[in-house]
């Protein structure tokens, strides 16, 4: 578990972090979003001690990590960044071994555990234990540049924008690969974006920051509630914040149980297993039915989705 | 097994400038040639062999300890935001700002006659190359791989000798190319101090209006620095 506990950094006179204290729970992925300069990135940083708060403390497992050693500390903090930063001059192999051999692991327990981890990331091992980064695409990099951070099964991962730089489509496989590594190893994860989707694809837990303060803090659906702070609003985009608040919200708690005096329609469009409200609303419109069915013969209406927005 | 193949022309120069040095007591009609005015056209009060073995322990000696100053001062330079640079960048640009020819007979009356002398001149001509390729070496190395390298947890020594170093060997190499060839083409200077060098028969032969000794020995020493130029540039690739 991660706590900031009222941390402040600031540059010159301007605080770019601004007292924050902010909990983030084992296994929990949080997201921290805000525009460029919010802070959120500086903030992070302190987890891993590449920056040092002025004021306020960071707290790891109830460990102030003030008073743990950076080299240590970050042995135990898997670091991912924007612009990746793979060892130019190493394989892949020896990317990925980085923190093993710091650790001082032997060669036949790194090498399998490298090959592990190119499995996890969903690149063959085989095919890319020997490439150097210089022979990858920006996509595979960055898988990369994640089985490098996770390499010593650190419990907390700390990611700044990974994906940022990528195009829209290998982006979005790596945020599907992200869910699934999360859900499989259940590390903590504090995740840095500007990106309202990503957010709202990736988040456990939202953290919206805006001048180095913490805005709103909770589950998705809470942040983006009716009644939600003007300055997450206007982030989130007003026009659309009912859009993105559907996208919260699971499609199975909203729709009305199957019937026997009301059979649903054999030709209803069915809603794959655990969808949000948005993309039962897109199924709808794709399809142009103010319903869909449920996996299980429950049957969502038009209706519904407008009462629970 | 590519070194090898791309090193044969190097080595095939290198044979001829042996073979060179080794028949120039046996050319004198080609050295005499451009003066005809010249009694003895041929150097001969000193084996070829001796000059350029004297050479080299001057010149390679220098760029040794010039490589091992400027690459000090190159890291130095780089650690702690930049502190340090000006001040040292400054103080090797005076270094090497100073005339060899100065350095030498400035250095006289402290380290007398001989090799000392030009050694010091050297080393403070050679060493700026090697700082400036250093500082820009290091410079060159990508801010995300150093905040990777930290993030991981290297510590400030490992990520120097197992990321910046490696990656800003090139252009250090080419720094250090520059200071080996400087240094060997100025050594023959050191013939002036009284160093033996192939600088000796230029120095012989400026004394003694013998134009054919400044030939001979101003050829050979290019020709040293130019093979030397060749040999790092093979060994930068």
């Amino acid at each position: 578990m991660i706590r900031f506990d009222r941390v402040t950094k600031r540059y010159g006179h301007r605080a770019v972090v601004d007292s924050v204290s902010l909990e983030v729970r084992k296994g929990g992925l949080c997201v921290l979003l805000g525009e460029s300069g919010s802070g959120k990135s500086t903030l992070m940083r302190m987890v891993n001690r590449m920056v040092e708060p002025d004021a306020g403390r960071v707290m790891l497992d109830g460990t102030d990590i003030a008073n743990v050693p950076p080299e240590s500390l970050r042995h135990g903090i898997g670091y991912v960044i924007q612009s990746v930063g793979l060892f130019p001059h190493w394989r892949v192999a020896d990317n990925i071994a980085t923190v093993p051999r710091l650790l001082g692991w032997d060669a036949a327990r790194v090498a399998s555990r490298v090959d592990a981890l190119l499995q996890l990331v969903g690149l063959p091992p085989e095919d890319f234990r020997a490439r150097y980064p210089h022979e990858l695409s920006g996509g595979q990099a960055q898988r990369i540049g994640l089985a490098r951070a996770l390499a010593a099964d650190p419990p907390v991962l700390l990611m700044d924008e990974p994906f940022s730089a990528l195009d829209p489509g290998i982006r979005r496989g790596l945020q599907v690969a992200l869910r699934r590594i999360h859900a499989e190893t259940a590390k903590t994860i504090l995740f840095v974006t500007h990106d309202v989707e990503e957010a709202l694809l990736l988040a456990d837990e939202l953290a919206v920051m805006q001048d180095g303060r913490l805005l709103a803090h909770g589950r998705p659906a809470e942040v983006l509630r009716r009644d939600a702070d003007p300055v997450v609003k206007r982030l989130f985009g007003e026009a659309t914040l009912a859009f993105h608040r559907l996208g919260t919200l699971r499609a199975a708690n909203a729709a009305r149980p199957a019937s026997a005096t009301q059979p649903a329609e054999a030709q209803l469009p069915i809603l794959p297993p655990d969808s949000n409200l948005k993309q039962a609303l897109m199924l709808m419109l794709e399809s142009g039915t103010d319903q869909v069915a449920l996996p299980g013969g429950a049957t969502l209406h038009l209706s519904d989705i407008l009462a629970a927005a | 097994m590519r070194l090898p193949r791309r090193a044969v022309p190097l080595l095939a120069q290198a044979a001829a400038f042996l073979l060179a040095l080794w028949a120039a007591p046996h050319l004198g009609a080609l050295w005499g040639a451009p003066f005809p005015d010249v009694q003895r056209p041929v150097w001969d009060q000193r084996g070829w062999f001796a000059l350029l073995g004297a050479h080299l322990m001057l010149s390679v000696g220098a760029v040794v300890i010039a490589a091992a100053l400027g690459l000090g001062g190159g890291i130095l330079a780089t650690r702690g935001q930049g502190r340090l640079r000006p001040l040292l960048d400054a103080l090797f640009a005076l270094a090497q700002s100073v005339p060899p020819i100065a350095a030498i007979a400035l250095a006289l009356p402290l380290l007398g006659f001989g090799a000392a002398p030009t050694m010091l001149a050297l080393v403070l001509y050679a060493c700026l190359p090697v700082l400036r390729g250093t500082v820009a070496g290091l410079d060159g190395v990508a801010p995300a791989v150093l905040d990777a390298a930290r993030g991981t947890g290297m510590g400030a020594a490992r990520v120097l000798w197992q990321v910046e170093l490696p990656l800003a060997a090139p252009v250090i190499l080419s720094g250090l190319r520059v200071a080996v060839v400087l240094s060997i083409a100025t050594a023959a200077v050191g013939a002036m101090a009284g160093a033996e060098c192939l600088g000796t028969p230029i120095v012989v032969g400026l004394a003694n209006n013998n134009g054919a000794y400044v030939l001979q020995g101003g050829l050979f020493t290019a020709w040293l620095a130019l093979l030397a130029d060749r040999a790092l540039a093979l060994l930068a690739r």
